[in-house]
């Protein structure tokens, strides 16, 4: 589970410093330099032993030996990727459709969101073992998790967003007298925007985190599995770089997350406004 | 709490603004939340063509709600109010609103907020988007045409709300006190941008605002609306001609009429019971 | 957000509550005699959905008969609890210190996105490998994955004063201890609330993942066995119990919640002005 997704985390952090950029960056890279020297030199010097916390020599050389050499991280990789990308986009088209059948219809909103509500509090992890059951071994038990996962905060975001409209909006249309599906297209839609886009952000990382516990019950390939199989040799650098991978994965995933918002939600940011702004501009055509 | 007057604001005392067809017309118009909460009763008035009447009160007096009903937005309790002659049953294509808030959408540019009432309509023509950029023009917005609402003052967000308003082509305005959230210099600009644009036989306006010299300043006619329940106290005629220049609101007349607004309005004001 | 937000969706009832609650109560039984005459004539796979008779006489096995529910819950629930606890500690004073030293906030800058990238849960073999079969592992999985949320919004609350409460603390004198306790910790506490609510649902299911991996005990690895050995009813029963208990959970989160920032209600307000009133009263002669 991600943070409240209100937030953005950059703005707070990036709000109050003045040193500029190019200096930070050497700070910030010098202090890591430093953390990863103390790291390898208390190992070094035995402080810590080495099977339970390798040093990031050894993690180094591993992240080496899976991505150049033996190549094997590159597979695995894939597996869980498209596990959770799969299962995201699943999760995601199923929830659309039903938190606007929700929000359209009062009727299936009052005999189906009672239960959304209290299915929303379990983790959808909790049904994991249901999972595997029912799908078997295979990668679709790692994507119908995914998809699980990702259905929950999907679903009830875009509910909330397409059901909470700004009143004054909503009686604005009514003085215009549009019809139900103006309003839906026109203001329902784009004013809910926002929070379908912090219900899919947060819906992509706990699909991934599905794909992931899925393959910890029963897997052959994937990097969650393959995390298992290190940590429970023992074969800690190997869990450590397997780590790695999977904070890139994160990453990669949270980037396309942040594109698209900056993409989408252009009304939020200035630079962007001017952007769609010039463009609007340009595409005016009249006699 | 003040005798049930029914006000009758009747074409002859209206005077010689505009033709004197009336286009908006209340008999006891009532409108009762709940059984204790009465926003309005009998509330009568007759308000002739191409005339400006604003409506003031103290807040919560129940003025917001008389524009609702003549709107089209909520339904009476009781009573009945028309519009050019027909019951109002919901909003229609005559008459336009501008609210406290501009009420923008914040995805859209200014002119496609302008033409919003015609895409609701039906197809935009070129015709319609050469409207809406002299439309935009019209209330001081050149070069911004394509600027979005978050990229514009509170001030300009109004004027293109005005300028959407103007758009649907509407001959009824209800204005409900849209310049209330601005600051003084800005609300000043815009009433005599106001009166400037809606002067003439074409557009009756209705217009509430709590300010008692905006109220006159903008008015043919002044309704004076008392609070709880919510009924019209007087009406008071104000004979300055057109156009107007802010300078009149220093003149002895027109502190005159603010006097006899304040006179009905007297323990509102001084809130015994706010 | 997602978990604050659905509890504002409300159902649109426009009756009694009572009326509603019979009319849920009618379709929930009917649904549930369709499913069992679906699986009596074996349309349905009993696999997938046991029938309710089952489950019902699992319900009644796990909590009475044979009771073995009872231990495997109190162990779930100690190491939801104490891992919730723990992150939410570590999550608010990481917090904190990010806010009362710009060098530490700059210094965490980079990898608070780091960390909120990687998908914590997945060093739950790591723990478990370091910690064994005992509960220590969930407790640390249930911690580490429930920091987050309560270390971001005590962060983000703290600083998200407005600058001119601050200047009337200033210009009142308040020392920066003050201005802590009294503005800011006041302004973060929605948000914190909020974080809180998102920790114990996760920690819940970081401990449940914990057990998956390996357990001698708990709902996880309770469930987990029963599904493995293909005895549908029974885990059924588990995850109903699960439901319910996350449930209770979540309520009585939400209603400490709700207690605590007692401004938000009108309601509570009103007795919280009375009750000062009192007070002031009692002492004041």
């Amino acid at each position: 589970m991600s943070a409240v997704d209100d937030t953005n985390i950059d703005e707070i952090l990036e709000s109050e410093f003045k040193t500029p950029y190019a200096q930070r960056m050497m700070i910030h890279t010098l202090t890591f330099l430093v953390l990863i020297g103390g790291w390898e030199l208390a190992s070094f010097l035995g402080y810590l032993n080495e099977l339970i916390m390798p040093p990031p020599s050894w993690i180094a050389f591993r992240l080496y030996e899976m991505f150049f050499v033996t190549g094997s991280i590159y597979w695995h990789f894939f597996v869980t990727m498209f596990e959770a990308t799969f299962g995201f986009i699943i999760g995601v088209s199923i929830g659309l459709s039903l938190a606007i059948t929700a929000a359209i219809s009062p009727v299936f909103r009052r005999y189906w969101a009672p239960y959304a509500v209290v299915f929303n509090v379990t983790p959808g992890i909790a049904l994991a073992p249901f999972i595997i059951a029912w799908f078997g071994f295979g990668w679709s038990s790692k994507i119908a998790l995914a998809a699980l996962n990702a259905f929950f905060p999907v679903f009830i975001n875009v509910l909330t967003g397409l059901l909470f409209v700004d009143k004054d909006m909503t009686e604005l249309f009514n003085s215009l007298r549009a019809n139900r599906r103006q309003y839906f297209w026109k203001l329902q839609i784009p004013s809910s925007l926002p929070i379908t886009i912090a219900g899919l952000k947060l819906g992509m990382t706990t699909a991934l985190i599905g794909a992931i516990v899925a393959e910890f019950f029963s897997a052959t390939e994937g990097v969650g599995i393959l995390m298992q199989r290190f940590a429970f040799r023992l074969n800690m650098d190997g869990a450590f770089a397997t780590l790695i991978n999977m904070s890139l994965m994160g990453l990669t995933l949270f980037t396309i997350m942040e594109y698209m918002d900056y993409k989408v939600l252009f009304w939020r940011r200035h630079k962007r406004m001017e952007e769609v702004s010039a463009k609007r501009k340009a595409r005016w055509t009249m006699d | 709490m003040g005798s049930a007057t029914s006000v009758d604001v009747t074409p002859a005392e209206m005077g010689a603004s505009g033709s004197g067809e009336v286009v908006i017309e209340a008999r006891n118009l009532t409108k009762a939340f709940t059984e204790t909460v009465i926003a309005v009763q009998n509330a009568n008035f007759s308000i002739p063509r191409g005339s400006f009447v604003s409506l003031v009160g103290p807040s919560g007096c129940g003025k917001s709600t008389i524009l609702r009903l003549v709107s089209g937005l909520i339904d009476k309790t009781a009573g009945s109010v028309a519009v050019h002659g027909n019951e109002v049953n919901g909003p229609t294509g005559e008459i336009g609103m501008m609210f406290q808030k501009a009420v923008l959408l914040e995805w859209r540019t200014a002119v496609e907020n302008v033409l919003l009432p015609t895409e609701i309509r039906g197809t935009i023509t070129n015709e319609d988007k050469r409207k809406a950029m002299d439309y935009l023009h019209l209330v001081g917005l050149k070069d911004f045409e394509f600027s979005f609402p978050r990229q514009l003052s509170g001030g300009m967000q109004q004027r293109v709300a005005l300028a959407r308003l103007l758009q649907t082509g509407a001959d009824i305005l209800l204005l409900d006190e849209p310049f209330g959230a601005l600051d003084e210099f800005t609300r000043e600009r815009l009433n005599v941008e106001l009166l400037r644009i809606v002067d003439g036989p074409e557009k009756t306006t209705l217009f509430v605002t709590h300010n008692i010299t905006e109220a006159i300043f903008l008015a043919d006619y002044v309704m004076v609306m008392t609070p709880r329940p919510g009924q019209l106290a007087k009406v008071i005629r104000v004979p300055f001609p057109r156009p107007r220049e802010i300078e009149i609101e220093v003149t002895p007349e027109f502190q005159q009429l603010v006097a006899e607004v304040r006179e009905v309005l007297g323990e509102f004001i001084t809130g015994d019971d706010l | 957000m997602s978990v604050e937000a659905s509890t504002r969706l409300g159902t649109g009832y426009t009756g009694s509550l009572s009326a509603a609650l019979v009319k849920h109560l009618i379709i929930f039984a009917v649904f549930l005699t369709i499913w069992e005459m679906a699986n009596r004539t074996g349309i349905a796979d009993p696999l997938l959905m046991p029938r309710p008779t089952d489950i019902v006489q699992s319900i009644w096995r796990i909590y009475v008969t044979q009771g073995n529910v009872w231990l495997h819950l109190w162990i779930t629930f100690q190491e939801a609890m104490l891992g919730c606890a723990a992150g939410i500690v570590i999550g608010v004073s990481l917090g904190v210190a990010a806010v009362l030293s710009d060098s530490f906030r700059d210094f965490l800058k980079p990898y608070v996105i780091l960390i909120e990238c990687t998908p914590r849960i997945a060093v739950g073999p790591i723990f478990v490998a370091w910690m064994g079969f005992g509960m220590g592992s969930k407790i640390a999985l249930a911690a580490l994955v429930c920091f987050f949320a309560p270390f971001v919004n005590t962060m983000t609350g703290l600083l998200g004063f407005d600058e001119e409460s601050e200047e009337l603390f200033r210009s009142m004198g308040a020392t920066r201890r003050q201005i802590f306790w009294r503005l800011m910790i006041p302004t973060a506490a929605p948000a914190m609330g909020a974080s809180f609510k998102l920790a114990v649902g996760a920690a819940f299911g970081g401990a449940l993942v914990a057990e998956f991996i390996s357990a001698q005990n708990g709902m996880g690895i309770l469930m987990a066995r029963y599904t493995m050995s293909l005895n549908m009813p029974s885990a059924f029963a588990g995850l109903l119990s699960i439901t319910l208990y996350g449930f209770i959970l979540f309520r009585m989160t939400e209603y400490l919640d709700y207690r605590a920032l007692y401004w938000r209600d009108d309601d509570l307000m009103a007795k919280k002005s009375l009750k000062r009133k009192a007070k002031w009263e009692r002492t004041m002669g």
